[in-house]
């Protein structure tokens, strides 16, 4: 069977960035010279999160609560695609 | 009485511990029935408060409401003071027993903080608070299970209503249980170079060495507060531990996993209500050009309202003090007694009194923000702005708490967690125009426009222009505070949800700010009054002609002698002595012009008719100007030290200003004289 686009990007992990608006997305990995403050707010490992806005800050969803994260920072964080 | 007999008898401690905007400080109030300031938004609280209650057995306790944090390993200066607290160093004697206040609705996020708590080997409590927020978004927490994994008793509560309060003051019984065990396990070598550290730490005479020797691992930023000894002993136990993680790292991995361990045992997710309501109201009040939009005309909205609203109640103001000042002439002989009770008393402390109407609808508004969770959203709408002078959205709201008083404003600066965006953001606040220049800002601005639209905007212009300044001065003292051409600053916030206002939170607040206002004008301004009556009506002009008067007076030879000054901004004497007596307090601007001018009534458009007969419009606009930014404030300037630990940053700041405010009316003098 043919990979589709779509198939490639749920197998593989993009930055918060770049992951699309309004999708579920699993926490992969947090990196850079914040993590520890990431992780502390939420952004940490096997977490779920569901990116709400795009934008200069980012808005996603964690555990509930809403978050707002600039934009340099969330390309720290790497995350698969759920839905 | 011995030592021994006084220990016995003080009050066990508590210390609220949890992340911002979880609802410490209103289960604080809860618990002591304090008046301390909530907020729907994180970075509320910055400093310590305590307040005593009693267990149900009659126990007293005294309570400790500590700065939110995400961490012990603090960021920010507000962070370090609950870290401070809890390892009992720099004077902070450590609490009996830490409570430990969660989130319900998102345990996750929460739980590492309390197993740091619980690492630190401190006795404590979990409270678990927002169980309904949890239970509306398809989130049940089984509290006992969760009691059994954590080790520490839980209390699922509710602090807005007061549910479950009561179920926690029984938890609180005394004595108080002793440490939880620690559950989990990082690796050896981390739990032995803790151990290592704590050893060499205990040799050097530090207070609880075992925490610090654990904070001392986890926090590089805290190592630099040790003695340089103990800074040795860190490095030496890092140096051993053969690479991989940091003990600081490893510890931390462990936590987490424990964590993820507890929630999967202890919570259990089903579909429940997202957000959806939040959602829809961000997306239109966070769309980067409308929501910008909306932000301007909410404040629009809040200086029309200061002129609509207030009309009626400030007539009935006036009329009180205007019957007070008749009564007073035709009860009392004529005569200087007289003429203090009405000049100087009546008249000063009326002339500020009439604009408390205003004064409460700007709290109000402000009390509004606050409470339903837009103050968050404020900021970051304004990130993007921010960024291009250097700070983040995270500086806009002390900024914002600046509009009320620059002093509360200057110590919200302790929620930023960058020394130099928060260095930058105090030098600049204090142009942010506060409560105490509205009433000159009431007073002038009729003068240049009529009607309530016009007004309103006209202030609105007032309030914009310290904002953009301040900006554009921060863009140029960007380099001096030390930050890169290139520097990027970070937004990381909570967005909370919305909520309905806590109408009796924002009903208490007015009523503080109002007592606080009366008590002002009952004291300062009342004493500054018959001060400034007095130098104004002795000595007494030879001539006896009331129009001789002020020039004879003591006052209007100060006048004189400042009118080489201020004559350039279009001033007189009397407009130099008014501004040299308000940097006692802004609001004295107004006595000071009414007593000047004897004007009889304390009707404020008696005092502007005065204005108009006597200055054209450049002067009324070079002392608006001023007033937007002169620092007139010295309890402001000695906050500022404190909180930036330099005299030198304050008394620039304060020198600065005060130039920056001159050449400023002065260019609007003669700039306005040009076109008007």
């Amino acid at each position: 069977m043919a990979l589709t686009p779509s198939k490639l990007f749920v197998d593989s992990t993009v930055s918060l960035t770049k992951a699309a608006a309004g999708c579920d997305l699993q926490v992969e990995s947090v990196g850079g010279p914040d993590c520890s403050q990431l992780r502390d707010l939420g952004f940490c490992e096997q977490m779920r999160v569901r990116k709400i806005a795009n934008g200069r800050n980012l808005i996603c969803t964690v555990c509930g609560s809403r978050l707002a994260i600039s934009s340099h920072l969330a390309d720290h964080i790497q995350v698969k695609q759920l839905s | 009485m011995s030592e021994a007999l006084v220990q016995e008898q003080a009050a066990p401690r508590l210390a609220l511990v949890g992340h911002p905007n979880v609802g410490k400080s209103t289960l604080f109030n809860a618990l002591t029935g304090s008046r301390a300031k909530v907020g729907n938004y994180g970075g509320v609280t910055v400093g310590v408060k305590t307040g005593e209650l009693f267990t149900p057995h009659g126990q007293k306790l005294e309570l400790a409401d500590l700065p939110g944090c995400l961490s012990l390993v603090s960021r920010a200066d507000d962070e370090a003071v609950t870290r401070d607290v809890l390892l009992g160093i720099n004077g902070a004697p450590a609490p009996d027993l830490v409570v430990c206040v969660v989130d319900a609705s998102a345990l996750e996020r929460h739980l590492p903080l309390v197993l740091q708590v619980i690492e630190l080997r401190l006795p404590a409590v979990l409270v678990l608070n927002k169980i309904d927020l949890a239970e509306s978004q398809g989130v049940s927490v089984d509290a006992t299970l969760l009691s059994e994994e954590v080790g520490l008793p839980v209390i699922p509560i509710r602090a807005d209503e007061g549910v479950g309060v009561l179920d926690l003051k029984q938890a609180l019984r005394f004595p108080f249980p002793r440490s939880a065990p620690k559950s989990w396990h990082a690796a050896k070598k981390s739990e032995q170079a803790i151990g290592e550290l704590s050893e060499r730490f205990n040799a050097l005479g530090l207070v609880n060495p075992d925490r610090q020797a654990w904070l001392a691992l986890a926090d590089e930023g805290f190592r630099k507060n040790l003695s340089s000894e103990a800074q040795a002993e860190v490095h030496g136990v890092v140096e051993e531990s053969d690479g991989g993680l940091t003990p600081g790292e490893d510890l931390e991995s462990a936590r987490r996993e424990r964590v993820r361990e507890i929630v999967n045992i202890a919570v259990n997710e089903h579909a429940g209500e997202q957000s959806a309501l939040t959602d829809k109201i961000d997306a239109e009040l966070l769309h980067p050009v409308r929501g910008l939009l909306y932000l301007a005309l909410i404040f629009f909205l809040l200086f029309w309202s200061i002129f609509k609203w207030a009309e009626a109640p400030m007539t009935f103001v006036e009329d009180v003090f205007g019957a007070a000042g008749d009564f007073a002439r035709s009860a009392l002989p004529e005569g200087l007694f007289t003429d203090l009770i009405v000049e100087g008393i009546i008249g000063g402390v009326g002339g500020v009194v009439v604009f408390l109407p205003q004064i409460l609808l700007l709290f109000l508004f402000l009390g509004i923000l606050e409470s339903t969770g837009y103050m968050a959203r404020a900021a970051f709408l304004m990130d993007g702005v921010m960024s291009r002078v250097g700070l983040s959205g995270r500086s806009f709201l002390p900024l914002l708490s600046g509009y009320a008083c620059a002093i509360p404003g200057v110590m919200a600066t302790r929620s930023v967690p960058s020394a130099k965006e928060r260095l930058l953001t105090i030098l600049i606040l204090p142009w942010m125009s506060c409560s105490a220049r509205l009433p000159v800002y009431l007073l002038l601005i009729p003068l240049m426009v009529a009607g309530v639209f016009q007004q309103a905007l006209v202030m609105f212009g007032l309030y914009a222009l310290g904002t953009v300044t301040a900006f554009v001065v921060a863009r140029l003292l960007k380099g001096t505070v030390g930050l890169a051409k290139d520097h990027q600053p970070s937004f990381l916030m909570e967005l909370p949800p919305y909520r309905a206002p806590d109408w009796r939170y924002i009903a208490r607040h007015l009523l503080e700010r109002a007592t606080a206002f009366l008590v002002k004008a009952g004291t300062v301004i009342l004493a500054i009054s018959v001060i400034l009556w007095a130098l104004a009506t002795f000595p007494k002009a030879p001539s006896g002609e009331e129009s001789d008067q002020f020039e004879y007076s003591a006052m209007g030879r100060m006048g004189q002698a400042i009118e080489p000054v201020v004559a350039p901004l279009g001033w007189d004497a009397r407009l130099g002595t008014a501004m040299l007596a308000s940097f006692s307090a802004r609001e004295v601007f107004n006595s000071q012009v009414a007593i000047s001018y004897a004007v009889d009534e304390e009707d404020d458009d008696a005092v502007r008719e005065e204005f108009r007969r006597s200055y054209e419009l450049p002067t009324v606009l070079s002392l608006l100007v001023f007033y937007v930014f002169a620092l007139q404030c010295f309890p402001t300037t000695v906050v500022v030290a404190r909180e930036s630990k330099s005299w030198k940053v304050a008394i620039g700041q304060l020198a600065g200003m005060s130039i920056f405010a001159y050449v400023a009316a002065l260019a609007t003098f003669h700039l306005s004289a040009l076109f008007l």
